[in-house]
Parts: structure tokens; sequence; C-alpha cells
């Protein structure tokens, strides 16, 4: 009113933070501008939302007969790589808020070779965790017709998984709208349920309710060992942070966004994790829950208060392993974009599918051979696997941070910086290496086979493709 | 007021002297929406931002969607402009890769300050024109864009309202009055000014019976309830049945 020019022009929206790399990558190139869509809340639940189904409802049983209690500290070993990690991956992914993650940040900061690897061992990393995630929901699925008291001839986890994994790629094919706020609603009611279950399990756990835990040596018979290995086995349970990466330019104001979503839902997830599985082993002892399986969490919940425990576990499980089946379905054809994108698969993997909008070839060449895995049933493998060909993206993306601060191309300007760069990124690096070394010598073959099949077909395929720097 | 000094302001959208309307115009270029026959005519004396949006789902990138389509998007968008341009409008030209189309067109209302959005239902040419006016709050904003686009033109202008609860037909009658002076002082003739006060139990069924005598409707949006949630906006229900061109003026929107 009393300024000396009238101030009707708006500002423009978001003027909170000004995101000048973000307005970069949106601008109009003459071909249009992109919009961004997901908030904080929406990348915390896909962080939050891709990982909590397995940590919570397919390892407690699997992580506790091998580790004991001290399974606790393998999830918390894995949170501790996973937060090393994230960090470093905050910063490249404001330095490079572009579709595509972790295989995008290497493939500019090491270079073609690098990227493809990543690139292709991301894909099928996804693939194979989206295959463990399938059983894991077919394993709910089965417990649902044990619940309601119909006998099956055979265990149903595999074949339902199957069929979901076919469901999920079909009913992305076309389109589906809203599955964001689906996922949004999804994770709230999921930890909605799993924090009245955990606070009453760890007060009963504590002796509150009068009812005993059952006392048992905190390490296993083998002692730190059993322990690391089982945190290789369970860092499937971490792979989600990245998953918000790949979507990185969709996320709103990436700079502030993209860090508080990765290390968010890596520190609640981790959270979520030790407290369950602290809760699991004081109910029953490592053994029992051992042979429970992937259900075991039924069977805690059944103990604390009888069958409405079990049902609305069995829910919640249902619902974690959809939508990190899902989610992973997704991001596998996600990756598949990106690596077309560059050169390094043929260009038609990225086609859309103008009538749908979604990328056809890309989400069969994850849907196939997801189904294909998933008929395995192999849980282990699978996972390890996916830890494996993700461990080894996480390891190079901290080889990235620390190649790109000493270079300090033009281009690279993250408005996060990695308190302590060099330090965290080293640690984080050499601890994604090391954990590979725990896991199954048979998981540890698969991983490198993919990646040696990725690197002749760089060398085969796209050696003329320079990405280093191409941003 | 706490304002960051903004340095170049060189974003900022600017009002140039003439004082045209701003009317925001999406369509969705990529499904086959188009540019109504008589868009340009009715828009001529607006500032036009045509923004053509393509909406993808959640699990296709943006930009995987822009570098398979944009070229496409881009080249009939620019034949739209053309049209506009030609018909005597200021045009200005966005093409938009989103998930959610409300999020783009808001964004867009935002950052030009738009005081209408354009319902791109078709029309042939248009003589005539029904503006229904709700009440006296931002009917300001109704009449600058009314008197912006037909000042210059021979269209004919209806004002309308129903009357509401509590309310005379005499009272509705002097609103429009007032309105009518409003836009005779901004330049348009009085003897293309019709008012029509009517008492309607359902207002949206009366407007979009009106409109059927005339070629395009002006009418204000609607604060979002429960209401809008299941019917949807009363300008989205009239701009169903009516089939042409609706100009939804827009609330001002808080300064953030």
């Amino acid at each position: 009113m009393d300024g000396s020019e009238p101030s009707d022009a708006p500002g423009p929206p978001d003027v909170e933070v000004p995101d000048a790399l973000a307005a970069v990558v949106d601008a109009d190139t003459g071909e249009g501008e992109l919009e961004r869509t997901i908030g904080l809340v929406g990348g915390l639940a896909i962080g939050v939302g891709t990982m909590i189904g397995a940590g919570i409802f397919v390892f407690p049983g699997l992580a506790a007969e091998n580790a004991g209690p001290a399974a606790a500290l393998s999830f918390a070993i894995g949170a501790v790589v996973a937060l090393l990690v994230a960090l470093p991956a905050s910063e490249l992914a404001t330095a490079m808020p572009r579709s595509g993650g972790g295989y995008f940040f290497i493939s500019r900061g090491l270079g073609t070779a690098a990227g493809a690897i990543v690139g292709i061992g991301l894909w099928l990393g996804l693939v194979f965790a989206a295959a463990f995630y399938l059983v894991g929901l077919g394993s709910y699925a089965g417990q649902v017709f044990l619940e309601v008291g119909v006998a099956l001839p055979i265990d149903p986890a595999v074949p339902l998984g199957v069929a979901f994994g076919v469901g999920l790629t079909v009913l992305s094919l076309f389109g589906t709208e809203n599955t964001a706020a689906l996922q949004n609603g999804i994770v709230i009611v999921l930890l909605v349920i799993l924090t009245l279950f955990l606070s009453y399990g760890s007060l009963d756990a504590l002796g509150v309710f009068g009812a005993e835990s059952t006392p048992e040596r905190f390490f296993p018979p083998g002692g730190a060992l059993p322990v690391l290995q089982t945190a290789a086995l369970v860092f499937t349970s971490y792979l989600g942070f990245a998953q918000v990466a790949t979507v990185a330019g969709d996320i709103k104001e990436p700079s502030r966004n993209l860090p508080l979503a990765m290390v968010g839902s890596v520190i609640l997830v981790g959270i979520f994790y030790v407290v369950t599985i602290f809760v699991a082993t004081s109910a029953f002892g490592s053994a029992r829950l051992g042979e429970f399986g992937e259900t075991a969490m039924v069977e805690v919940a059944r103990s604390f208060v009888g069958l409405p425990g079990a049902l609305a576990i069995v829910v919640a499980g249902l619902l974690a392993t959809f939508s990190s089946a899902n989610a992973s379905i997704l991001s596998a054809s996600r990756a598949v974009y990106a690596v077309s994108r560059d050169g390094i698969i043929p260009e038609a993997a990225s086609r859309l599918n103008l009538a749908y909008g979604t990328p056809h070839v890309a989400l069969g060449l994850a849907g196939g051979p997801i189904v294909v895995l998933s008929a395995t049933g192999q849980v282990e493998l699978l996972a390890e696997v996916a830890s494996f060909l993700h461990l080894v993206m996480y390891g190079l993306i901290c080889v990235a941070l620390v190649r790109l601060r000493r270079e300090d191309p033009d281009w690279y300007d993250p408005s996060f910086r990695c308190p302590a760069g060099f330090a965290v990124a080293g640690v984080g690096g050499v601890a994604s290496f090391a954990l590979i070394a725990f896991m199954q010598p048979a998981s540890i073959g698969v991983g490198i086979a993919v990646m040696v099949v990725s690197y002749g077909w760089y060398r085969y395929y796209a050696t003329d493709v320079d990405l280093k720097g191409d941003f | 007021m706490t304002e960051t000094p903004t340095a170049d302001g060189g974003e900022q959208p600017e009002t140039d002297g003439t004082d045209r309307p701003t009317v925001l115009v999406p369509l969705a270029v990529l499904e086959g929406e188009s540019l109504p026959p008589g868009g340009p005519e009715l828009l001529a004396n607006a500032r036009v931002v045509l923004l053509g949006y393509h909406v993808l789902p959640e699990q296709t990138a943006t930009e995987q969607a822009r570098e398979q389509f944009g070229e496409t998007a881009m080249s009939k968008l620019t034949e739209f402009a053309d049209r506009l341009t030609a018909a005597g409008a200021d045009v200005e030209t966005r093409l938009v890769f989103t998930h959610d189309k409300e999020t783009t067109i808001d964004r867009l209302i935002y950052e030009y300050d738009s005081l209408a959005v354009l319902v791109p239902n078709s029309a042939e040419r248009v003589d005539s024109v029904l503006v229904a006016l709700r009440g006296t709050i931002g009917v300001g904003r109704n009449t600058r864009l009314v008197a912006g686009l037909f000042a210059d033109s021979d269209v004919d202008v209806t004002l309308y309202h129903t009357v509401g609860e509590g309310e005379s037909p005499d009272d509705g009658a002097s609103f429009l009055n007032g309105v009518k002076a409003d836009l005779v002082e901004r330049g348009i003739a009085a003897d293309r000014i019709e008012t029509v006060v009517e008492d309607a139990d359902v207002p949206i069924d009366a407007i979009a019976g009106r409109a059927e005598s005339h070629d395009a409707v002006v009418m204000g949006e609607t604060d979002p309830s429960v209401t809008t949630f299941v019917f949807g906006m009363p300008s989205e229900q009239v701009a169903e049945r009516f089939l042409g061109p609706v100009l939804v003026v827009q609330r001002e929107r808080p300064d953030e």
C-alpha cells in the first residue's frame, strides 16, 4: 500500500528455496518443461515404502535364526552403512537432480564403463529385489489362507508371488493414476500399525505387562561372524533410499527434499528394524522364530494379542511387501530408461506408449525377469544378489563423490554438501564393498556374473558412448 | 513488508501498459485437444498464456516423455499460438510434462497472475457472452476481464445473477446495475449490456440453461468444498453441459 511500486506481480511459486539447478533441468529447451510433483512426504513415502516391507515382514525370522538377538545389531550395522552412503548420494543427487539415481551419478562421475556395470546392475538388482519382495508377498497371501483355515496341498508362497508379479506388471503397463497417493496412504497405515505393535511389544519385553520375556544370550555361538553375515543378508532392507534418487527428476525443491527424504527414510526404518528384532527375539527364542520363517512376525503378534494382532500384521505385511514389490518394478523400469537414454542399450527400450503414457518395453524388461526369478522362490539368494548389486553401486557412489570433489568440474555444484565428505564417502565405500564379502558364495557368484556380463555388453555395444561429465 | 529483494525481476511477467487481461488456456495437446475455432476471436484482446500439457502416469519420467513427444507437442502448440497472434492476442507459450494437471495449472496461474482460465470447448464465433455473477466479492476481477476482452469488440454482454437466500430481486437488479455502470465506464457501450436477475433453485442448471442462447460463459471459480469434491466445480459442470467455451475467473491468489 505504501510502497513505491504496486506489487501485484506474484513471485514464482516455491519462492522460499530457489532451486537454481533444478530450474535449469526443468526449463524449456524448446521441447517443453518438466513439472516436479513429489514433495518431501512423497519422497519419504517412496523410501520408507520400498524398504519397510522386507526388514520387518520377511527378515526377522531368518535373521534371528542366523544371529539370535544380535540380529538387531546386524540391522543397526546395515543402517550405518546405508547412512554412510545416503549422505554422499544426497550430495550427488542435489548436483544432478535427474532421473536415474545412482547410475546417473556414476556414469557422469566415473565414465561409461562403470556406468554400464552399475546401470545394468541396478536394473537387475531391482529385478532381484522385486522378486524377493514378491515371494514375501506370496508368503503373506498364503498366510491369509492359513488364518481362515483353508488347507492348501502345497506352499502357496511361490505361485502367489508369481501371480502378483504378473498382475503388478500388467497394472503398471496401463498407467494407473494416483499411485503416489496410494503409496502415501499405505505407508501411513503401516507406520501406525507398526508403532502400536512395537510399542506394545517393547513394553511387554521390558516386563511391564508381567509377561516373561525369553532371556537369551545376545551373541550367537559363532560370535561376530554370523552377525556380519546377517547384516549382509538383511541389507536388502535398506535398498529403498536409492529409489528416492531414481525419481530425483520429480522431486520438488530437490536441494532440500532429496537429502531429507533419503537420510530421513534410512533413519526411520533403521529404528523400526532394530526395535522389531528386539521385540521378536523377546517374544520367542531365535530357533523358534527361524521355524516360523518369512511370516514370523505374525506369530509374534499372535503371542501378544491373539488373533486380532495376527490379522493386523498379516494385513500390514501384505501392504508392505506389495508396496515394496510395486516400487521396485517401477524403479527397475526407470533404470532401463536411464541406460537406454544414454545409448548403453538400444533406444527402443525406453519407448513410451502414447495411449497409456507408460514405457511398455522397459516395464516388460523389468516384469519378465522378475516373474521368472520369483518362481525360483530362493528368498535368501534373491535378497543377497539384490544387495550385492546395490552395494557395488553404493561403493561406486562413494568413489564418484571423492573423484568429483577432487576434480571439481564446472558443472559440479551441489547445494547439499555431505559433512566430512571424504571421510564419510571413504568409510561408506569400504563398508559397502566389505559387506559383500560376508555373503554366501552362490550370491557372490551370481553377482559377479552379472557384472562381467554387463561389462562384456558395454565392450560389445557401447564403447563409443562417452558419458563422463555429460550433464 | 519483509520482502526479499529481487535483483533482476526478469522472470516476473510484466503487465504491459495496455492492461490486457491475462487468460490461461490449458490444452492437452497430445490428447488431441485443440484451440476452438472461435478461440482467437474470443481472446483477441487478451494476453494469452497458452499452456500445452501432457499428463503422465507416475511410473514414467517426465524427461522421457519430453524426449519422445516434445517436438510434436511444441509444433502443434506453435500452430495454435500463431492463430491467436494473428487475431491480435499477446501470446506466451508454455509446454509442460507433468504428473499432475492441477499442480501445473495452479503454478502457471500464480506465475502469470492469470485473471481467468479458459475451458477450451468449441465455439464457431462469439457474438454474445453470458456473465454469471454470484455477488460483490471479487466482482472487480470479472469486470476487468469482461471489459478487457470485449470493450473494443461488438460482442453483446448479458450480466446474469440468481437471487440468493434473503435477497430480493431488487437487490439483485441494483447489484447488476452497479456492475453495468462499471463496465460502461470501462468502455463497453451501455446498449450492448443486458441484465437478467432470476430466482433459481439450482443456479448451475439455470446458468447452463441460459448459456444455450450465448456463445461463451464467464463465471467465477468456487471455493473447494465437500459438494464440489463430489460433484465437481460448478464451472466444470457448466462447461460439461454447455459445451461452449467457459472463462473461469480466478480468485485473487494470496501473495504467499
